[in-house]
């Protein structure tokens, strides 16, 4: 999906020509305000936004930010009950990887796996089948945890360094854009 | 032999177990005989093996065959199988498939000419070698035109072993018909006029005359399906019986069946015939399954993998999980004991969960017990490590106690209670009691193996004075009743778990290694289920699965009430199926407040939750 950066180069053109032509119209480089540019951002999906991080530097740099994420994974999760964007939930997912990681892990392959079920059965399939948060936080913990290696004690038996987490294989294999 | 039906209640979710039931055995029948109009009236069973014989015909022939069996059997003689051979060599069938002439003509070349006949067939029941050597011919001779000769089911109601009748599986248990029809007819099939029977032992019969056996067999995989399930069933019989000739011959026979299957099927019936075998020649592993010391780490990587290539203990973990949440709302001391620790991946998604929730995260207490490991390796401490790390970085307040325990009978109420302020700060914590839910995971039922270790557990889980129970069991009846009930309520428990394997594996099948791997170990892991279940027996026997009535039963007279599950739990299963490649086939269920996992029809896995009862 290269719209959106499409659609911002092409605005950028169109003013500039705009604005030789009628003095009325204002320029906004959408490339200096990196807050504006992360706001729109924050409102792709996450492969859309995983590509727009290919633009250029500062678009990269945005696109690492974890408030776009957030904004990201809220808009794609059914969250229930009120506090969508608490402060609790925002330093508990930074603990345990943060939403980039998050979206990559669970959210991602969760949405592509129903996207997939839902081509299959048909868009009239069965309850609304969507991902919450929770479910997606509590894979994402157990992930987390699967990382997390031996801790204080083994020794003797040394198994691999870094033990491979498993448990969201199932969730199919993710793409590695880090 | 895998179908899609997920409308065939009756079957219970067997795919390829449902051969022999009717609905299946009527579509069987108008895809392989590609009935006309004509062949309305046709018993469909029979059609689907290649027999035509009208419904309104059936008592009439099946009286017959019984007339010819007779006519075949009262005879004495000596070793002069002249008849048979006569029946063989000399006499011209026409048309097998239309069992009613067919019968006729026998009976005409019975009675007409009365020569001495063979010794007598074999009883209706399985434990005649003779028989037995029989269908190991059957199985090698080769087809001409039509599929593998298939054996005359027994239309009226015949002595079927109890236990298969009970499972509404007609078709087993008839084969007392196959001495009769299938051996002359086979012979003149392949036209074996050949020599006269060898006649040296009354237990070689005549189907010796059709002997000279081919190298083998175009065998169609479904008749071949339906005549395993059968030789399995048959074997159980046999051992229960204590008859260890037929069951030897029946176990490998099982074998070179099962090799003519594909997938699930196969893998289901070679655990299961390996079983048998084991329970047959006394060769069991050393002591029950994971008992033995240096299984204990195999059985957990086993467990392992169950745990990634299937939803069942996900579904098992996150439900209890919820119930637990639920039932520790407002607290802000927390205590959860765990009986099956292992490597304590419920644990992570419900301190997550806590640290989550409104109000903030509570205390949190873990105490889990395992099994003694043989190195000196402390694996319950180092879970209670990687648990207390994770606890750190989501900031939750974690405390963790690990207990080594052969079982859980040696458990005390003081052991699980005491040392409720060692590590506290701050007096204002004491005053609030601890809230404590007790959690089980496929654990309970090992503890029916002792008499009396599951009323001690229970009652030590009472004077902990729980706010919540969650209880997660296997859905089967794996525990009453004789052997042959248990090894066919097994047989269709497992093969119906392998079908979820497959479901969800084949979908998510892109070739990954892992996956391939955790498919291969869970198969593993359920096949030492198989066997406990099937060869062992007393203290060793300890997959002693009940049903959750049964469970509910054993709750409320331990002094529990039912505590219902809560629709979130529901949502959240039915979430996470969806997740699951080759989801489709699974199904969530609530049952009177408790939530059960299966595949299609069947429920699998049970979850419940119970609570102290008042009074």
């Amino acid at each position: 999906m290269r719209r959106p950066e499409e659609e911002e180069e092409e605005e950028e053109e169109e003013e500039e020509e705009e604005e030789r032509s009628s003095p009325g119209w204002r320029r906004i480089p959408i490339n200096d305000n990196a807050d504006l540019l992360a706001e729109i951002l924050g409102r792709l999906d996450g492969r859309s936004l995983a590509v727009a991080g290919c633009v250029c530097r500062l678009w990269s740099a945005l696109g690492r930010r974890e408030a776009v994420w957030e904004a990201v994974c809220y808009r794609q999760v059914a969250v229930a009950g009120a506090s969508a964007a608490s402060g609790g939930t925002r330093s508990v997912v930074a603990a345990l990887g943060g939403y980039r990681r998050l979206y990559r892990l669970c959210i991602g392959p969760a949405l592509d796996r129903l996207a997939g079920v839902r081509r299959r059965q048909g868009p009239a399939a069965s309850a609304a089948r969507h991902v919450s948060l929770s479910l997606a936080l509590s894979l994402f913990s157990i992930d987390c945890y699967e990382r997390l290696g031996g801790g204080g004690g083994r020794q003797q038996q040394q198994q691999q360094q870094q033990p491979r987490p498993t448990s969201l294989l199932f969730l199919g294999q993710p793409v590695d854009v880090s | 032999m895998k179908r899609e039906h997920p409308g065939s209640g009756v079957l219970g979710g067997g795919d390829w177990y449902g051969g022999a039931v009717e609905g299946e055995g009527q579509e069987k029948g108008k895809a392989m005989m590609g009935v006309g109009a004509e062949d309305e009236d046709v018993d469909e069973l029979l059609a689907a093996l290649g027999y035509k014989v009208r419904s309104s015909d059936m008592a009439d022939v099946a009286q017959k065959l019984e007339q010819a069996e007779m006519a075949m059997g009262n005879g004495i003689a000596a070793s002069d199988d002249a008849l048979l051979s006569h029946l063989a060599a000399d006499t011209v069938h026409y048309n097998p498939s239309d069992i009613s002439t067919w019968v006729d003509n026998i009976l005409s070349e019975l009675n007409a000419p009365p020569p001495p006949l063979p010794p007598p067939p074999p009883p209706p029941r399985f434990d005649d070698s003779s028989s037995l050597d029989r269908q190991n011919r059957l199985l090698e001779l080769p087809l001409v035109t039509r599929r593998a000769p298939a054996e005359v089911y027994d239309p009226k109601p015949a002595p079927a072993p109890p236990a298969a009748r009970a499972t509404g599986r007609f078709a087993f248990g008839s084969d007392s018909q196959l001495d009769v029809a299938p051996s002359p007819r086979d012979s003149k099939r392949i036209k074996f006029c050949s020599s006269p029977p060898s006649s040296s032992s009354s237990t070689t019969d005549a189907a010796t005359s059709a002997a000279s056996p081919l190298p083998v067999v175009v065998v169609d995989p479904q008749e071949a399906g339906i005549r395993l399930v059968h030789a399995l069933l048959a074997c159980a019989e046999a051992v229960q019986q204590e008859n260890l000739k037929a069951s030897d011959t029946l176990v490998k026979q099982i074998s070179v069946l099962a090799a003519s299957q594909g997938g699930a099927m196969r893998k289901v019936a070679g655990y299961f015939a390996e079983a048998l075998a084991r329970r047959i020649y006394r060769r069991l592993p050393r002591g029950g399954a994971g008992s033995s010391f240096d299984s204990v780490a195999f059985d957990d990587m086993l467990h392992m993998h169950f745990y990634e290539s299937c939803p069942y203990l996900k579904f098992a973990h996150f439900t209890a999980n919820q119930a637990i949440l639920e039932a520790f709302a407002g607290c802000r001391r927390v205590h959860v004991i765990d009986f099956g620790m292992r490597q304590g991946l419920q644990w992570p998604a419900l301190l997550q969960a806590l640290a989550l929730r409104p109000g903030g995260p509570p205390s949190f207490r873990l105490t889990g017990i395992g099994p003694p490991q043989p190195d000196n390796s402390d694996a319950l401490q180092e879970v209670g490590w990687k648990l207390a790390q994770l606890a750190e970085t989501i900031r939750v307040d974690f405390h963790y106690r690990g207990f080594v325990a052969t079982s859980l009978a040696d458990l005390e109420p003081y052991m699980l209670l005491g040392q409720d302020t060692d590590d506290r700060v701050g007096a204002d914590d004491v005053d609030e009691p601890e809230a404590v839910a007790v959690n089980s995971v496929l654990e309970l039922h090992q503890l029916l193996a002792r008499p009396g270790s599951l009323e001690k557990v229970l009652r030590t889980v009472r004077a902990v004075r729980p706010r919540i129970v969650t209880v997660v069991e296997q859905e089967a009846n794996h525990n009453a009743g004789t052997f042959q009930e248990r090894f066919t309520e097994a047989l269709h428990y497992y093969s119906t778990m392998f079908d979820s394997l497959e479901g969800g594996a084949a979908a998510a099948a892109a070739a990954d290694s892992a996956g391939g791997r955790d498919l291969t170990m869970s198969e593993v892991y359920l096949g030492r289920q198989i066997c406990n279940v099937v060869a062992h027996e007393g203290a060793d026997r300890t997959e002693r699965h009940e049903t959750l009535a049964q469970w509910r039963g054993r709750m409320t007279s331990a002094g529990f009430e039912s505590a219902p599950i809560g629709s979130n739990a529901f949502k959240q299963a039915s979430m996470l199926l969806a997740l699951f490649a080759g989801g489709d086939g699974y199904r969530v269920e609530e049952r009177e407040g408790c939530l059960t996992l299966g595949w299609h029809t069947r429920p699998l896995i049970a979850a419940s939750a119970w609570r102290v009862a008042a009074g």
